[in-house]
């Protein structure tokens, strides 16, 4: 008898009202391999896995693990049989220390912190995880954060860990050594699952990998080393790729956004932009690229309004509207798609129409009344004009997926017709269609002659899309490209912060 | 055989509210009877008892209507601040306050005619409320001072006033040394509509309607419900939070406060100690049974204040004060309790599921 499967997952079935997320979908996943899970939004991937992680019981199907068959009613069921799973949005107390967040809940008894600390920076140099265990965590980065999150289930001795798309809060330095971390988990005998947009990581992390189209298995087990890139999205969209071409070369015109001089704050009151110089012209797609944590985050909410200007000037479309509120900038001209999607630029809990209509809802009034007719229309158009899918548009936009908010999200900030558009992260985190269409707009934005800001930690994206490449490293741009000549080792060092270009 | 486990479910159930209401009341009915009949009472009587003395006659549902008014407007203001997350713990504390400076313009507006008497009361019982909720709405809005604190503190300083106020200034030479104020002037008291039931009920019912009506259609009610969704999406959309907090707060208060105003005017023959009755306290469980909607706020006082009077009538008839408190708290802890099922359900595990591990195939 051959050796079982570490995971299978049979015929797995699970409806949430309305929505078939898993329709018999199927995973196998071999002891010591790193598997990945691949899909577009909504294909069923996450599902899928929180059905393993004991987070959701499925309606119909079955769970084998290391060949016996198990029913999980909680995570914590799932963590006994050995099952971690790392989330997208990490479940950390900020203020204990690394070692504490790490043996949280599983200590049954009061252990001395030295002790402790000693026994996790032991199991971290095991797997090759840099941290320090006496550190809170509120001061890690990212990075870091999902190291602990790692531990974590190291701690409980999972065997098999699951990581929810654990590269999309990484640098590129960061993900490379996050691979290599789950290699050194797989040589141990464990099994890594990892869901993840990214194909190139798929191809340089991964064992096998499953796709998942609609929920259900369309391709099993395929051995990466000999499946190339292409064929991996082809399976995905379930047609060819889709990918950008880039937009011909066209004249520029005045000089709409201005930023002179920019001295900007982060949360901790530490400079994070610096004499920061841009220029954006209409008709123009200017790039920023860099390390995220580099001062976009601040550049882009110091635009945008969101963030105090602490020196330096901003000008929009001939207006100085550097201490100018929001509403101002939307009204002079700015549309701004912030990085945050829900939470900044959505409220999640109102509806679609709420939504759409919260950049001009004060244009649809009649008195105080809010004019239903003409939210509806307001929103209907935004809908229809961008290809947005929605239920009812009374409900609330938290059904809604990754893609479809961005969707409306950009399309509100486009009904505004502005002049100078900045775009924070326009694409992550969306399926290829989604990449597509916002990348679409944003070209067709630049040919109406808007003057377009697009700050990107996917320099593929940032290639192909921008006129100008501009490198920011602490706070400063440290280099410009010519995006179609660049190299990009050249872009590579000056991210790294050599002053290049 | 196997065992139910409670499971929530992935969308709460539609319309599952009204029905785990009523499914929780009949269930507390049920369990009621198990009391009634061990403490010696025939259960049907009881109950026949508090629905005649609450909902049978023009006369009970008059009672029922006078502290459902309260209660509603208390419970309004709870939800008023609930609808932007905060918490006003402090109505008990501004219907005191309301009552306060209301029994003031009924002791200086002296000869003036009823209506404008009482208009005047009203109005002052609405400031006073939204005085006592400014102190709290300027510390959150401007420091971030958490609100359940100072509203609940300032609960005690309204009463420690009023105890001042009855023991001195405004104590009655004519009450032989005892610390109460002086009766209210009939011009104060407000009309009766039906039976016992006066013109508060309509008064209520309009500010609860009107402050559905506002929140739910004007440009004012929506951006309060995008400050109470996220508060960065409401700075992003040029919503200033701090005026939207300052303005809740205060809006709260005052109408905590016109809940005094009219207890006074309606129910009471001068101010006392106990004039708020508990109804501020009563208004956060109204507020949360009604999920901060106006709308449920009306039906959620409705039934809490005919579960009071039906309560209390039961006494004359020999149930304990005891067990008919037990009683009501059933009812209200029933529709409650039951809540939870529009959100949770229970699953049969069967056995065989039921350790972690099971026929291991190999």
């Amino acid at each position: 008898m051959s050796t079982p499967f570490a995971v299978d997952l049979i015929d797995i079935w699970k409806r949430f009202p309305g929505v078939v997320a898993n329709a018999g979908a199927t995973l196998q996943v071999k002891q010591g391999s790193i598997h990945a899970v691949l899909g577009e939004n909504g294909a069923g991937k996450s599902t899928l896995m929180n059905v393993l992680a004991g987070m959701y019981r499925p309606d119909s199907g079955e769970i084998r693990i290391g060949g016996s068959q198990f029913w999980f009613r909680s995570p914590s069921d799932a963590l006994a049989a050995g099952i971690g799973m790392v989330h997208q949005e990490f479940k950390l107390v900020p203020s204990f220390t690394v070692a504490e967040n790490v043996v949280l809940g599983s200590a049954d008894r009061i252990i001395r912190r030295s002790s402790i600390e000693s026994q996790v920076e032991a199991l971290a140099k095991q797997f090759g995880l840099n941290i320090d265990p006496a550190r809170p965590v509120w001061q890690l980065s990212m990075g870091e954060r999902q190291r602990v999150e790692i531990l974590k289930t190291l701690w409980r001795n999972a065997q098999i860990l699951i990581m929810d798309e654990p590269t999309a809060v990484l640098t590129p330095g960061e993900a490379e050594e996050l691979g290599s971390v789950l290699r050194e988990m797989a040589n141990t005998g464990r099994s890594v699952i990892f869901i993840s947009h990214k194909l190139h990581e798929v191809k340089e992390f991964s064992d096998e990998a499953t796709v998942l189209r609609e929920g259900k298995t369309v391709a099993a087990s395929l051995r990466v080393e000999d499946t190339d890139t292409s064929k991996l999205a082809g399976l995905m969209v379930g047609s060819s790729p889709v990918t950008t071409d880039r937009p011909p070369d066209r004249e520029h015109g005045p000089s709409l956004l201005e930023v002179r001089g920019l001295e900007a704050l982060d949360d901790r009151y530490l400079s994070a932009v610096r004499d920061f110089n841009l220029d954006v012209h209409s008709g123009e797609i200017v790039g920023i690229a860099g390390v995220s944590g580099n001062g976009q985050r601040e550049l882009a909410q110091a635009i945008a309004g969101l963030r105090p200007v602490k020196s330096g000037t901003i000008t929009i479309n001939g207006d100085d509207l550097t201490h100018a509120l929001p509403v101002e900038r939307f009204r002079a001209g700015l549309g701004y798609v912030p990085e945050d999607r829900l939470g900044v630029g959505l409220a999640p809990r109102l509806s679609v129409i709420e939504n759409a209509i919260l950049r001009n809802y004060k244009q649809l009034r009649q008195g105080p009344l809010l004019v239903e007719e003409k939210m509806s229309t307001y929103c209907e158009d935004i809908v229809n004009k961008f290809g947005v899918r929605t239920g009812p548009l009374n409900e609330p936009i938290a059904g809604l997926s990754g893609g479809n908010l961005q969707r409306l999200l950009v399309g509100r900030e486009l009904s505004g017709e502005p002049k100078v558009l900045v775009a924070a992260q326009p694409t992550r985190g969306l399926d290829v269609q989604g990449v597509k269409a916002i990348q679409d707009l944003l070209v067709a934005e630049r040919a109406a002659g808007v003057a377009v800001l697009l700050i990107s930690e996917d320099l593929d994206e940032l290639l192909t899309l921008s006129d100008r490449l501009l490198v920011m490293h602490s706070g400063k741009i440290v280099g410009e490209f010519d995006p179609v000549n660049a190299e990009r080792q050249d872009i590579g060092a000056a991210m790294a912060g050599g002053a290049q270009g | 055989m196997g065992r139910l486990v409670l499971t929530r479910r992935e969308q709460t159930l539609r319309g599952g509210q009204p029905l785990a209401f009523l499914i929780g009341i009949v269930t507390a009915l049920s369990i009621g009877i198990l009391l009634l009949v061990i403490s010696g009472h025939d259960p049907m009587a009881v109950y026949e008892r508090m629905f005649d003395s609450s909902v049978g006659s023009p006369k009970s549902w008059s009672l029922t209507l006078n502290r459902a008014v309260p209660l509603g407007l208390a419970g309004l203001a709870v939800a008023v601040a609930g609808s932007m997350g905060l918490w006003n713990i402090g109505a008990e504390g501004q219907i005191l306050a309301g009552a306060m400076m209301a029994a003031w313009i009924a002791r200086i507006g002296e000869g003036w005619p009823s209506p404008l008497l009482i208009t005047v009361m009203l109005l002052a019982a609405i400031s006073g409320g939204a005085l006592l909720g400014l102190g709290p709405a300027i510390a959150r809005a401007q420091i971030g001072v958490n609100e359940i604190i100072t509203t609940l503190m300032l609960n005690e300083v309204a009463l420690r006033l009023l105890q001042w106020l009855i023991h001195g200034p405004w104590k009655d030479p004519e009450s032989k040394g005892f610390p109460l104020a002086p009766m209210l002037p009939g011009e104060a008291r407000l009309p009766d509509l039906f039976e016992r039931a006066h013109w508060g009920a309509v008064i209520a019912l309009i500010v609860i309607a009107l402050f559905g009506l506002v929140a739910s259609k004007t440009a004012w009610g929506y951006e309060l419900r995008v400050a109470g969704s996220s508060g960065e999406t409401a700075r992003f959309a040029g919503i200033s939070l701090k005026r939207k907090i300052m303005t809740v707060l205060v809006l709260s208060g005052g109408i905590a406060g016109l809940a005094g105003g009219i207890e006074l005017s309606g129910n009471a023959d001068r101010i006392v100690e106990g004039v708020s009755g508990g109804y501020g306290f009563a208004g956060i469980i109204v507020a949360a049974l009604a999920l901060m909607r106006p709308s449920g706020v009306a039906a959620v006082a409705l039934l809490f204040g005919a579960v009071q009077v039906g309560g209390l009538s039961i006494q004359t008839m020999g149930v304990s004060s005891s067990v008919s408190t037990i009683l009501q708290a059933l009812i209200l802890f029933g529709a409650i309790g039951a809540g939870v099922f529009s959100r949770y359900t229970l699953k049969r595990v069967r056995k065989e599921q039921d350790s972690i591990k099971a026929e291991p195939n190999e």
